[in-house]
């Protein structure tokens, strides 16, 4: 600790290249927990996903549905075990209420949350994971209006079981002519979060029939899901239904649920590839800087290296020194890499509109774990001391007379 | 007892298959509180004979023994605690670090004791005091003059209390009304303090200061 208002001042000696080299560091580190964050809260996501579940959808795009025919189809395939039709609703709150169909101003996008109708016997037999009491569950079958909520979605609006709420719809054909639609809370839903790690309680589920005639019974299929009885079979039966369609005016492209999930959050290629490759190489690109402006500093101060050794300072105590002198950089622009990451996420996900999006594709919860910002951390530090080391061995071979005859 | 006591060394420069005799068997003995003076032409090896007194080079062959040390025989981490302990060097241009000012530089070696810091800014400041320069202790090298910066430099050799104090042309870059100061200093060191003392000059002032005056000539001693 001696040492520290030594390093300090050296820090400060050409303060423009520090600040340089601090920025560099720090945005290598800001780049670097950001996309692991993402990336982690995408693995959450896939996580909770299930080999057996297979998801059917328009070949074109997610956005265009399916003719309902071909729910029976599908269910008539060997190995399949059930099939549940379901509509993206896309729901907002506080919507209109009943007989204000001309204000539709009111929309609040900032308490966006994923809202889903399904069929509910089949996708929540499909979902072992989601708790529901029995009594509830009956309960929310008995009411066209009833819905199943997440714990988390139930704690963050103080919904208890009864409760009312409006939702609207921005897609125009799951909206109904006399204003938004209302439901009733009849089920919240727990998921054990030791045995289903990934699995959201921040969604809500209401019965697809609602929507079907609430919106005049023209609506058709958005996706369905398909559970198979051997997940081994999986790859397999998924061909066979985009087969079974193939010459049909609405393909289908059907893939599990965790390519579908990944797909839908990703939308284009190999997200966690991109995102990898993009960290290592800024971190590389950011180590040639560093190890650089390291190398420049140490050769700048060779004579004082030599007059350190001269006042009986080791080549261990010179080396580690230099060493010091970069972790000390690297150590400062990893935590303002860290603290602009965890800002970053902090306004991501509290700026109203962009906190939305992220709602859209599961990742409203997108956050700076610590075990990502330790993970920058070290990664700083190992940035900062493979910069450090070469010159470093440069300062603890050096010999005393060579360096103080530097001009 | 000789402080100092340099027994037929040699020091051989190896450039690529060129071998470059720079010492040759000298022998020199520097008793005590003595304060002796190296002369010579460039490249007579003065400075080399200082490097090695000092503990910042080893001889090719034969032995340097100072403060009762064979400096020849001590590896890399023996040196570097042998000279923190026993030679206080003092530099042509003086060789103060930018950054730190006068007190900080003068306390740079006390980083290597075990001395609190309290302590450690109490001998630097005395120091400094020694050096009179007690007026300029938060003040940078770029804020000094070179007779000042010098005299930094000499505060910083003294605060380890060594044995002996080397000094390689420490008037070499200073007018003459601050070499003729820093000499004065020097001759105090010497006299008041009991420091021995071997210096490198080409100036025949500095060298008529010392109580004893060597001469060497292609690494050999003419006394």
């Amino acid at each position: 600790m001696k040492f520290l208002p030594y390093l300090l001042k050296h820090l400060r000696r050409n303060w423009f290249r520090t600040t340089l080299t601090v920025l560099a560091i720090s945005l290598c580190i800001f780049l670097f927990c950001t996309l692991q964050s993402v990336l982690a809260q995408i693995n959450v996501l896939l996580d909770g996903t299930s080999a057996k579940r297979l998801v059917t959808r328009n070949s074109v795009s997610v956005v265009f549905d399916l003719p309902m025919a071909y729910a029976s189809r599908i269910q008539s395939m060997p190995g399949v075990e059930r099939v549940a039709m379901t509509n993206w609703f896309g729901g907002f709150l506080p919507a209109r209420k009943e007989g204000k169909a001309e204000d539709s101003s009111t929309t609040d996008w900032s308490n966006y949350f994923p809202n889903l109708a399904v069929e509910l016997e089949p996708f929540l037999a499909m979902y072992p994971e989601y708790q529901i009491p029995p009594d509830q569950y009956q309960a929310l079958l008995a009411d066209q209006r009833g819905c199943v909520i997440g714990r988390k979605l139930a704690d963050k609006f103080g919904w208890k079981l009864g409760d009312t709420f409006y939702l609207e719809s921005f897609i125009p054909v799951h909206r109904k002519p006399d204003g938004p639609f209302e439901f009733v809370v009849r089920a919240i839903y727990d998921v054990d979060p030791a045995k289903y790690p990934g699995t959201n309680t921040n969604w809500m589920l209401f019965s697809r029939k609602y929507l079907y005639e609430g919106t005049g019974q023209t609506l058709r299929a958005g996706t369905y899901y398909v559970e198979v009885r051997d997940a081994d079979k999986a790859g397999p039966i998924a061909a066979a239904i985009d087969g079974l369609f193939e010459n049909s005016d609405a393909q289908t492209r059907t893939e599990t649920e965790k390519a579908y999930t990944a797909s839908f959050v990703a939308m284009a290629g190999n997200l966690a590839l991109l995102l990898n490759g993009i960290g290592v190489a800024v971190t590389f690109t950011i180590l040639l800087v560093v190890a650089n402006t390291m190398s420049i500093a140490v050769r700048e101060r060779r004579k004082e290296i030599g007059v350190l050794k001269t006042l009986g300072f080791t080549s261990r105590q010179v080396m580690g020194l230099v060493v010091a002198e970069s972790l000390l950089i690297a150590a400062i622009g990893g935590l303002l890499g860290i603290a602009g990451s965890r800002g970053i996420m902090w306004l991501l996900t509290n700026t109203p509109g962009i906190k939305d999006a992220l709602a859209g594709i599961g990742l409203s919860e997108i956050s700076l774990q610590p075990l990502v910002a330790v993970l920058g951390l070290g990664v700083a530090v190992f940035l900062g001391f493979a910069a450090g080391f070469v010159p470093a061995l440069g300062a603890y071979r050096a010999r005393i007379t060579d360096m103080l005859r530097t001009v | 007892m000789a402080m100092v006591d340099v027994r037929n060394v040699t020091k051989v420069y190896r450039r690529d298959a060129e071998e470059l005799v720079v010492l040759n068997g000298l022998s020199l003995q520097v008793q005590e509180g003595d304060y002796a003076a190296l002369m010579g032409p460039s490249g007579s090896g003065k400075s080399t004979l200082l490097n090695l007194i000092a503990g910042i080079d080893k001889p090719t062959s034969g032995d340097v023994v100072v403060a009762g040390t064979n400096v020849a025989q001590l590896g890399e981490t023996e040196l570097a605690s042998f000279r923190s302990h026993n030679v206080g060097f003092i530099f042509q241009f003086y060789n103060l670090i930018p950054v730190l000012n006068a007190t900080e530089n003068v306390e740079l070696p006390l980083l290597l004791t075990h001395l609190s810091k309290a302590e450690r800014r109490s001998r630097a400041l005395t120091a400094l005091k020694v050096v009179g320069l007690a007026d300029r202790a938060t003040h940078y090298p770029r804020q000094l003059s070179g007779g000042q910066e010098q005299r930094v430099a000499i505060a910083r050799a003294i605060v380890t209390d060594p044995k002996v104090l080397v000094a390689d042309e420490p008037t070499g870059d200073l007018d003459a009304k601050s070499a003729h100061e820093i000499l004065d200093l020097m001759g105090a060191l010497n006299k008041d303090f009991g420091k021995t003392i071997v210096i490198v000059t080409h100036d025949p002032r500095a060298a008529e200061r010392a109580r004893t005056q060597h001469h060497l000539e292609k690494g050999v001693l003419r006394d």
